[in-house]
């Protein structure tokens, strides 16, 4: 345990303040495939991973939009730390979605997930995680 | 030429010091800081911290008689502390106040047992990205890029380090090897445990006042502060280089530079060894894809053709987050006076600090502050 200095808990600031989960959402599509439900800007087309009222980057007006299901490996690293609420080592990728947002997602791989897949890399969505998670096509 | 001078700094020791309050780290770098300054009013103080509870300013401030004036709390995740900085210079340039003093406090030995997550609130802190895995991820792009290798990001830590061993304030120091940088834990592929900043406890203090001509003020030639813009692949670039060229651009332009080329010492932000190579290419010390073999050369070592980081940087000295920008500062400040000692730049008339603080989902940085600095 961390050491407090006065009576309050050292973890004080990690305090939920919100119960809307901020990740991007996966919805699963008609045919099946998973995409990510998020918002494209009607005034420069941004594509948006989140269902935000406004466009990032230029506050045009926005309309919703799905991204997916497939997408580039952007850069990739393995997280070898312990991070509260996972358990390392664990794969994760900034994936560039067909036509679609820039998503952090998890990448799930065979064996005990100390891979990163390379940059370039072909990747799918996958649907029914809380996390943002893509599998590498092939 | 400048309107605005630094009249005085100060900085606590930087490390774990879990046992110290924030009162004793403040007070160290605040009664150096006025010392230096000489005798004179305080008429207001901006205040950078990250993650100190409510009041903690006033908390720190009514411990050493500094009551009954504006006090104004920052937060601008690593850059908090240069905010503060830049706010309060802002605050004397427009006659606002007469000597303000910014104060940047941190405590992160008894807040966090180990890296540090973005917010919960966040995509990216709930989606498990440590701030390292988001340095880790410029850095595999870079390697796949060719931009740099391996020896290079560790380049940087073997530097940072050796430059430290001239700084008594510093945190860590040591004479270590590519080699030894490299076979380091692996914290998130490819940066290894020596290539990321510890987590320390520290302050720094400075005070700022119209320029007086005075021996020792230096003086503050162009300063600037900018949000990231939203970072995806529109840029391309990877994470927190454009917020740190935009915002370069600016107060190189402010300070009447063409380049920071012209610029003779600088402080950047190092929180992990990638960072340092990025920024010196954002700020264009150096060329697009040049930083890693600037590092591993010698140019950017201490008697190289541009030196950066002669404290340590954060990498070594150590990285209190609200601390951080008035340690840099506090650092070209005494390097712009002669008074750097063992890691002094010779002849130094020109600095230049950089901080960059990060941590929002799609944003190419919460805050980027560059201040140009003169020496007296
Ligand atoms: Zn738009």
């Amino acid at each position: 345990m961390p050491l407090a200095i006065d009576s309050r808990p050292a973890v004080w600031f990690h305090v939920d303040v919100t119960v809307v989960d901020p990740r991007p959402r996966i919805v699963v599509a008609p045919d099946g495939a998973p995409h990510v439900a998020g918002v494209r800007c009607q005034a420069c087309a941004e594509p948006v991973a989140y269902p935000w009222p406004a466009c990032p980057e230029c506050g045009g007006p926005v309309v919703a939009a799905e991204f997916g299901p497939e997408g580039v490996v952007w850069s990739a690293t393995v997280v070898r730390i312990p991070v509260a609420g996972r358990t390392p080592p664990y794969a994760l990728a900034y994936v560039d979605l067909d036509d679609g947002p820039r998503v952090l997602a998890h990448v799930v791989v065979d064996g005990d997930g100390d891979t990163a897949p390379a940059v370039g890399t072909r990747v799918r969505l996958r649907a029914g995680a809380p996390d943002p998670q893509v599998e590498v096509i092939g | 030429m400048s309107d605005i001078a630094v009249h005085g700094v100060g900085t606590s020791h930087f490390g774990r010091a879990p046992g110290t309050d924030l009162v004793t780290l403040a007070w160290t770098a605040v009664s150096e800081a006025l010392a230096d300054a000489g005798p004179g009013p305080i008429d207001a103080v901006w205040v950078g911290t990250v993650f100190a509870p409510a009041g903690v300013a006033q908390r720190v401030l009514r411990a050493m008689g500094i009551t009954r004036v504006p006090v104004v709390t920052v937060e601008n995740a690593c850059a908090s502390g240069t905010t503060a900085f830049a706010e309060a210079c802002e605050a004397v340039r427009t006659g606002r106040y007469g000597r303000v003093l910014a104060l940047g406090i941190e405590q992160m030995s008894t807040a966090f047992d180990g890296a540090i997550t973005p917010e919960d609130t966040d995509p990216e802190g709930a989606t498990g990205l440590a701030l390292p895995a988001l340095y880790a991820m410029a850095a595999t792009r870079y390697l796949h890029d060719g931009a740099v290798t391996p020896a290079q990001l560790a380049a940087v830590s073997v530097k940072n380090h050796a430059h430290a061993l001239h700084n008594p304030r510093a945190q860590y120091s040591g004479r270590y090897t590519v080699d030894e940088v490299l076979a380091s834990r692996m914290i998130a592929d490819p940066l290894t445990l020596l290539q990321c900043c510890p987590t320390s406890d520290g302050a720094g203090a400075a005070v700022v006042g119209p320029a007086r001509g005075g021996a020792r003020e230096v003086g503050v030639r162009g300063i600037a502060l900018r949000s990231g813009a939203p970072w995806g692949r529109r840029s391309p670039h990877v994470w927190g280089y454009d917020i740190v060229a935009e915002t370069a651009a600016d107060a190189l332009a402010a300070a009447g530079l063409h380049a920071a080329t012209d610029v003779d010492v600088v402080e950047v932000h190092d929180a992990f060894t990638i960072g340092e190579i990025v920024t010196t290419e954002a700020l264009g010390l150096v060329a697009p894809g040049e930083g890693g073999k600037a590092a591993e050369t010698g140019v950017t070592a201490l008697g190289g053709a541009h030196p950066v980081n002669p404290s340590g940087g954060l990498l070594s000295r150590g990285h209190p987050l609200g601390a951080t920008g008035l340690a840099q500062l506090a650092e070209i400040v005494w390097q712009l006076r002669g008074e750097a000692g063992g890691r002094q730049v010779d002849g130094a008339r020109i600095g230049l600090v950089e901080t960059m603080g990060g941590g929002v989902s799609a944003l190419d940085g919460n805050a980027c502050v560059v201040a140009v600095l003169e020496a007296p």
